[in-house]
């Protein structure tokens, strides 16, 4: 299991758009994946719990990725949280 | 009359059609055989993505890549691998497809409506659009159909849902009428893309209407009026036709420079209140942002956002501005905006009192995070920094300090900002307008704001009836005061510009161009009908109407007078 702590700064926080690329992007992965915030866990691949989970930009989450391919996975997700989405 | 909010401008008169929602209840069936409702559970969905693809795709061409992407959504939220996995467990459970399917959708449903978070409950009309379209198929209802409506008809519901509004046909519908929504739903972002008036939130509008009876839309105000008098219908079928005549000849000014008639070239601007509203700058054609309040990011919430979250915000218009000038302005708090968490206590006279610059010079953490934030995203495009209510170059002088302080920090951590970065004055007290001279020096620009300006000029409090009637820009002593600053800018050689409603007032453009302003900044709709008043005058008829209005010793007169110099 590997994990990483970091903080949301796109503006939009988790909107729409970036749970959807998110969720996407995990999705291709054999490894389960969460994201820690606010004293739950939400399913990294999928977007409904992502939308429900209302992650707003400056929020503090840990992304947690257990199993095969869990490095890349990590790798991918903290990239894509980091550059903002292309926002 | 009926009334709710106009969401999406215009006005509309026809026939109604009521579109009533669809029949897809069904009976609930147990001890089910799985391999039977997954089949038809993976069918049911293979329809919807099918024409939920096709409908993307055609809300994409005919209306708008970002109107679109709602549909998308549709589709990605029901490629959602733990939804899925869900119903089948449920269906696996021995439940019939409708069923399994409706609970997982309703668990999800009341899940979003419960955050306390506009955009998650926004997503709960989604899900429910979703459960309508999915048990219609599996139910086998015909589902409403509004791409198939006559010319001229004006489309009630009680809500209408994302794909249906995104099947409506903007040739045939003249309006929508809806029990339910608000300015922000689906519903009303389609509305105003397919430019088709809309009011939403008119309660029971689908038993007051009824089928085929003539009714009108007023999307400006909201207003519905079922069976007009022939009076009534030949007004707003008047009304109707300017509205459109007026939305197409600005159309014609998308793109052009603005300039006066004989080749001035003045900058032209808008005024925004959030970072995404940068990008209706841009539909509009604005040249920049010129005054961008940063009021909205501290507002209903608990604490004031860190650095990095203003940072974010503030990078992201200047990214959509793309290198044009966006002028920020830092927090203006107090007077009648009040944010809970910032303990301003209850004053006696609050517009006279611990406000804007005052509060943020005293208040040096606050400020300093929104400093820092803003000269870090100068990086990012072309960002100015505004100071409001000055009234004496101390404030300017002490901003500037704390800004160079915090610039040295940003070197030592190497972190790149805009070594150029300018500071401008906020000219809204008269005691800056007399000492404009003094500023000028010192500041990199002005921007007038006439709302302040005229209320402090007059010491008139606009929300005071029995005084209001003083308050106008036109008074002479306002006049003469925006005149005194653009003349005190000019001589300075610095940039002067209007970011009040004035700015875009027909009456005062003449003489804001006689005065030599440089740049107005306007509200986004407002952007094009400015430009188009600016190219209606040359400098010399400017300077004529200037002179015979300076020359008024009243405003009544003077609106008098502009009145007949200004008509067309």
């Amino acid at each position: 299991m590997v994990s990483k702590k970091l903080t949301v700064t796109n503006s939009q926080g988790f909107h729409m758009r970036p749970a959807m690329t998110f969720a996407n992007a995990m999705g291709k992965y054999p490894c389960e994946i969460s994201i820690k915030f606010n004293g739950s866990e939400t399913n990294g691949k999928s977007i409904m719990n992502i939308i429900a989970a209302c992650i707003k930009c400056g929020a503090e989450i840990e992304i947690v990725c257990d199993g095969e391919k869990e490095q890349e996975a990590l790798n991918e997700a903290v990239k894509m949280i980091e550059s903002g989405f292309g926002e | 009359m009926l009334k709710g909010i106009g969401v999406s401008k215009g006005y509309g008169i026809g026939r109604v059609v009521i579109a009533t929602e669809s029949d897809i209840s069904y009976v609930s069936a147990e001890n089910c055989d799985p391999a039977v409702e997954r089949e038809r559970f993976n069918k049911a969905l293979e329809i919807f993505f099918d024409k939920n693809t096709k409908l993307a795709q055609k809300v994409t061409e005919t209306v708008g890549e970002k109107e679109g992407e709602i549909i998308t959504g549709h589709i990605v939220m029901m490629q959602d691998p733990y939804m899925r996995s869900e119903i089948e467990k449920s269906i696996d459970e021995g439940h019939c497809a409708e069923a399994a399917f409706e609970g997982v959708c309703n668990t999800f449903i009341d899940m979003f409506s419960s955050v306390d978070d506009e955009f998650t409950k926004q997503r709960a009309v989604d899900v429910k659009d979703i459960k309508t379209e999915i048990l219609g198929i599996l139910t086998g209802t015909e589902t409403v159909d509004l791409s198939k409506l006559k010319k001229g008809t004006v489309v009630v519901a009680k809500e209408l849902t994302p794909s249906m509004t995104a099947c409506i046909d903007k040739d045939n519908v003249v309006g929508i009428i809806t029990e339910i929504g608000s300015k922000t739903s689906h519903a009303a972002i389609l509305a105003r893309a397919m430019e088709i008036p809309a009011v939403l939130s008119v309660a029971n509008a689908t038993e007051e209407l009824k089928s085929d009876e003539v009714v009108i839309v007023n999307g400006m105000t909201g207003e519905i009026i079922p069976n007009p008098t022939n009076e009534e219908s030949a007004l707003y079928l008047q009304k109707r036709l300017e509205y459109i005549s007026e939305r197409e000849a600005l159309s014609r000014f998308v793109g052009l420079p603005t300039c006066t008639e004989d080749g001035i070239k003045v900058d032209l601007f808008g005024n925004i209140g959030t970072p995404e509203d940068a990008e209706k700058i841009c539909e509009y054609d604005g040249e920049g942002i010129g005054l961008f309040r940063t009021e909205f990011l501290f507002m209903d919430r608990d604490s004031a956002p860190n650095e990095n979250e203003q940072f974010e915000a503030y990078k992201k218009a200047l990214l959509v501005m793309k290198g044009k000038q966006v002028i920020i302005r830092t927090l203006d708090i107090g007077g009648d905006k009040d944010i809970p968490y910032m303990g301003l206590k209850k004053e006696e006279n609050p517009f006279l009192g611990f406000r804007a610059v005052r509060y943020c010079l005293k208040n040096t953490d606050l400020f300093c995070t929104q400093l820092r934030a803003l000269i870090r995203a100068s990086h990012y495009g072309n960002l100015s920094v505004m100071i409001p209510l000055v009234t004496g170059i101390e404030e300017l002088r002490e901003v500037k300090k704390l800004m160079k302080k915090i610039m040295q920090e940003l070197d030592k951590e190497d972190i790149p900002y805009d070594k150029n970065i300018k500071v401008g004055v906020m000219i809204e007290t008269p005691a800056a307008a007399i000492i404009a001279d003094i500023l000028a020096k010192e500041a990199d620009f002005f921007s007038i704001g006439t709302n302040d300006l005229t209320g402090y000029t007059l010491a008139v409090d606009r929300g005071n009836a029995n005084v209001a009637y003083l308050y106008s820009t036109f008074a002479p002593s306002v006049l003469r005061s925006i005149k005194n600053i653009i003349a005190e800018a000019k001589k300075a050689h610095i940039p002067v510009g209007m970011c009040g409603e004035a700015a875009a007032d027909p009456m005062m453009i003449p003489l804001l161009i006689s005065f030599g302003l440089d740049e107005f900044s306007v509200s986004a709709t407002s952007i094009l009908a400015t430009r188009r008043e600016i190219s209606r005058w040359t400098k010399n008829k400017a300077d004529e109407i200037a002179e015979r209005i300076m020359s008024l010793d009243t405003e009544h007169h003077i609106v008098a007078e502009l009145e007949k110099l200004t008509a067309n």
